[in-house]
């Protein structure tokens, strides 16, 4: 089992992999353009390009990959010729500094022609002051400086005629300066180092938004897959065991009834009677500063709607299996043994015919998690499934990535639950 | 002001008041364009301007909720809709504001004066108006604001706005409290544009690129919480510059708090309705939905106001079949135009010419409207060189409900005159992603308070005959580009409008656009919240929000 397991383990691992490069080709080869996304349709053509500059979004695919994959701090340390260390404001706000060679941090940031450092004392203490002897020149005359800006960014500067422009300097007015800002490597971790990086979308780091969606998620799939699963699985069975009486069909008929109406019609069908007329539930779902579970007046329309989505599917599945499974040689010869009638439906039946519903039901829980989208929308609950749509739309790469990779986390987490369930229910499935 | 410091316009406005050419209203606007205060241009007009009438006391404290998207924000000036202004609006403020009469008001501004050529504007500057951090509101912050504004790596929509009059080197800082702007040609919408809703004034001594990080403004609120996707809190701060009725500091609320319920309006609908959320932020929702929705409520006020917006049907007159007039005539002739508006949106609007003025501009000129002709646009297909019918694609966003609704009239209505056209629809974010590329589409257009404003923006070439970015036709004419330079500098309202009937001929004669309606906008929240009042760009404003106990 524990050879399974680690085996299981890597095969995670390798999906991991495989996904993440899927996710990045996808978001790359599908329509849009990230810089109007985020700044709007009306930019100009060099707003533009400078923006894809300043994200680094002008690199090449693999070159993203790389930096999402195992982060790009290193490179601009490299670049750079400093550690880099990365510390979170006491506002809680990430950010990226350099450790300079007495152990103090710096960053960089341009005002005219001069070169301003910003420290960073151990007590937060900021202090500036002018650092023009960091400069490098070159053969033809430019200087040039790696360094770190405020917006956590390695940044190239470059001094040189080429580069004259009016600039405003506080404090001082319009300058004629010949410095400007030319190459950006925006600095993360990377996934594999615990950093899933920046979104597009909110331009803050993804883990903060994803975490509390993907709470909000567990909590709705929770308690709906908390509900259905017993009342399902119990009426299925019941079914199946009299296949074709007026139970079996009274059970069903309405199964396949609500299996069959799209969530969303369920849906709205429920604000109106349950909340509009009757003023029983909330119609939305509208926590504000509370998590989900303190408001379940609020819960109930969401779990409702998809209880009676998934009730009928589990309960057909597990009625079918059952019927099936009454039918076999081995039921039939426990009966002949003269076993107690519920001893030979629990103990040989049942436990035959759940692996059909548990495969099923494993797999749902998966779009419970992500693919209810619809549900979502209807009721206005912040899951992780509309998350992951907007960002879809929006070419966030960093925020699909990393709701990627949650989702196979669930996927194989969850067919290991099943196929250890499966050993419960038949004793001769062994996995080596 | 002294009147001896008021721009000579302002004396031919009058006279054109006293003669009846122009309204009383009309005569405000124009005289707060070049400098007047409103007050005391009421005044000249004859009219006392009324303060905002209160039955009985306000009441202090409470909190609002409403459900808006909450999205991405780092830099006020790359803030490129509404949604997200409308929650950083009440902690940083404009220079100017422009009310829901189109009437612009000095706001973190003083005054302003223009010179007589319209290419000096001075502006100054409100005194002892602090930011929440405690740092004074100077020429520094509007200088460096606008340097923000036109700066190309910024990103700002202000640069596409701006760029054609203002270059960084044109402002000038006269003193602490006084800067001029030397433009490169007459503009008179330079109010207006200060009211664009990127054009938030930032501290320029700690501004570092993110607001949130520095959230320092001189609004009447401060930033407790943003988080992007969920939600944002903002509370009230005690030493605003505004007062109340009073006497003390606004704002009335303790505190205003902003919950993302997604894009989709069922769930915002239920939620105001039991009262879980006060208002809705209006600006990214289907307005008539809401509209037919809550009208009924007892428990929910919904106040309408028409507006200069417009979805505008764009021809890309360098792509063919665009290219040629007649084609582009012949689809604008199967716009059954009553029932477009009626239909499309609940008859609530004003039904539009395919000139990009619309009725409530100050310079709009009576024009006919096109009846719907589909003998005729055969006919001109016929000429263009269809004479067995055209089939086109129509690219619309899936998201406004009105265009989907627009786009399958004309496809009807188009049949006749042997036009089929294919609806393409997508995701609005989709559109947005090439809404100048496209042969054929539906564009929102948002509310501008002067017709100018527009016509400068989308039916222009630059100096070198390239078109501006926003013209999203590709569409320019040398008579209109002419005849447009000239109203910019034009402040006789009379001679402009005569001015704007030649527009607006050649516009609909052989322009680029069809615009069929205007639409109605609407505010929405509980009957306790008062003094959320209805705006047609949709911005929301709580400095003086109170609530009834």
């Amino acid at each position: 089992m524990a050879k399974f397991i680690i085996r299981r383990f890597f095969l995670m691992i390798l999906t991991m992999l495989l996904v993440s490069m899927a996710v990045f080709l996808i978001t790359e080869a599908s329509p849009g353009n990230v810089a109007r996304n985020v700044l709007g349709g009306f930019i100009t053509p060099e707003q533009e390009k400078s923006f894809l500059n300043q994200m680094g979004l002008d690199e090449p695919i693999l070159v993203r990959y790389l930096y999402w994959l195992v982060g790009s701090d290193w490179r601009a340390e490299r670049k750079i010729g400093l550690d880099l260390e990365r510390v979170t404001s006491k506002e809680g706000f990430q950010e990226w500094w350099a450790v300079k060679e007495d152990g103090s941090l710096v960053r960089w940031k341009m005002q005219g022609e001069d070169l301003i450092a910003t420290e960073r004392g151990p007590q937060g203490k900021i202090s500036t002051h002018t650092d023009n002897e960091r400069w490098t020149t070159n053969e033809q005359g430019e200087s040039f400086f790696w360094g770190i800006n405020d917006q956590n960014q390695a940044v190239k500067w470059e001094k040189g005629k080429k580069k004259e422009a009016w600039r405003f300097v506080q404090g001082t007015g319009w300058m004629k300066s010949s410095g400007a800002p030319t190459e950006y490597i925006p600095i993360k971790k990377g996934f594999v180092r615990g950093d899933p990086g920046i979104s597009l979308r909110t331009g803050r780091p993804v883990s903060k938004s994803l975490g509390v969606r993907l709470r909000n998620s567990l909590v709705l799939a929770g308690s709906a897959f908390v509900i259905i699963m017993p009342i399902a699985l119990f009426l299925g069975i019941v079914a199946g065991l009299k296949e074709g009486s007026l139970l079996d069909r009274g059970l069903s008929i309405p199964g396949m009834m609500f299996s069959v109406i799209p969530e969303f019609v369920t849906g709205i069908f429920l604000i109106l009677i349950l909340s509009q007329w009757l003023g029983l539930v909330p119609g939305a779902t509208v926590f504000g500063e509370k998590a989900p579970w303190t408001r379940p007046d609020m819960l109930v329309l969401p779990v409702l709607t998809l209880a009676l989505i998934e009730l009928g599917y589990i309960l057909r599945i597990t009625r079918a299996s059952m019927a099936e499974v009454m039918q076999h040689s081995f039921v039939r010869t426990a009966f002949l043994k003269g076993l107690p009638y519920w001893q030979v439906i629990f103990k040989h039946a049942v436990r035959n015919a759940l692996i059909a519903p548990i495969t099923v039901i494993m797999l749902h829980i998966n779009w419970m998690m992500s693919g209810i989208v619809i549900v979502e929308v209807v009721f206005g609950y912040p899951g992780l499934g509309k998350y992951l749509l907007d960002s879809a739309l929006y070419k966030d790469v960093a925020a699909l990535e990393a709701g990627a990779m949650i989702m196979v986390l669930i996927a194989v987490g969850t067919q290991l639950i099943a196929d250890i369930v499966y050993t419960f229910l038949n004793p001769r499935i062994r996995y080596t | 002001m002294s009147q001896k410091h008021m721009h000579p316009g302002v004396f031919d406005l009058k006279s054109q008041l006293d003669t009846g050419k122009i309204s009383r209203r009309e005569f405000i606007r124009y005289a707060a364009l070049l400098g007047v205060s409103v007050t005391a241009a009421s005044q000249m007009a004859g009219l006392t301007w009324p303060g905002r009438a209160f039955a009985g006391s306000v009441k202090r404290g409470g909190s609002v909720k409403v459900s808006a998207p909450i999205e991405r924000v780092t830099h006020p000036s790359q803030i490129s809709w509404i949604a997200p202004s409308n929650q950083i609006r009440q902690v940083a403020e404009y220079l100017t504001y422009t009310d829901a009469d189109n009437v612009t008001h000095p706001y973190l501004l003083k005054n302003w004066e223009a010179s007589d050529d319209l290419l000096t504007w001075t502006l100054n500057l409100r005194q002892g108006v602090l930011f929440n951090n405690g740092d004074e509101f100077t020429s520094d912050d509007v200088v460096f604001t606008m340097n923000q504004w036109l700066d190309k790596d910024v990103g700002s929509s202000m640069l596409g706005l701006m760029k054609s009059y203002l270059d960084p080197t044109d402002i000038e800082k006269v003193g602490k409290y006084q800067v001029k702007l030397h433009l490169k040609r007459a503009e008179i919408a330079i109010p207006e544009h200060l009211f664009h809703y990127p054009a938030l004034v930032m501290n320029s001594r700690t501004f570092e690129g993110d607001f949130i990080k520095q959230p320092h403004g001189t609004g009447p609120f401060t930033v407790e919480m943003f988080r992007e996707g969920e939600r944002c809190v903002l509370k009230a701060r005690k030493d605003y510059w505004k007062k109340g009725v009073d006497g003390k500091s606004l704002p009335y609320l303790d505190s205003v708090q902003f919950i993302n319920l997604g894009t989709e309006l069922a769930p915002q609908i239920a939620a105001l309705q039991s009262g879980d959320v006060d208002s809705m932020d209006m600006s990214d929702l289907p307005g008539p939905q809401a509209f037919k929705a809550l009208k009924d409520n007892p428990e929910v006020k919904v106040m309408g106001i028409p507006t200069n917006s417009a979805r505008v049907l764009r021809m890309r007159v360098d792509v063919k079949p665009w290219d040629d007039n007649r084609v582009r005539q012949a689809i604008k002739l199967c716009q059954h135009r009553e029932k477009i508006l009626g239909l499309a949106y609940y008859g609530e609007g004003l039904i539009g010419q395919d000139v990009h003025v619309s009725p409530m501009h100050p310079e709009y000129c009576e024009i006919d409207t096109p009846k719907y002709d589909p003998e005729r646009a055969r006919q001109l297909l016929k000429e263009a060189g269809y004479p067995d019918g055209l089939e086109v694609d129509l690219n619309v966003g899936s998201g406004w409900n009105e265009i989907v609704r627009y786009a399958e009239i004309l496809k009807e209505d188009a049949k006749p005159a042997g036009l089929t056209v294919n609806i393409k629809t997508m995701p609005n974010s989709q559109y947005w992603e090439k809404w100048t590329e496209v042969g054929l589409g539906v564009t929102v257009w948002a509310h501008r308070p002067l017709g100018t404003m527009v016509l400068n923006l989308a039916y222009i070439a630059d100096d070198e005959g390239k078109p501006v970015p926003w013209n999203e036709t590709n569409w320019s004419d040398k008579e209109f580009g002419e005849l447009l330079e000239q109203a910019n500098g034009t402040l006789d309202i009379e001679k402009r409008r005569q001015i704007f009937c030649k527009l607006e001929k050649i516009q609909q004669d052989r322009g680029s656009i069809g615009i069929p309606f205007w639409i109605n906008q609407w505010m929405i929240c509980r009957k306790r919240v008062e003094n959320l009042n209805a705006h047609p760009t949709m911005y929301m404003y709580f400095d003086d929000v109170w609530l009834k106990s």
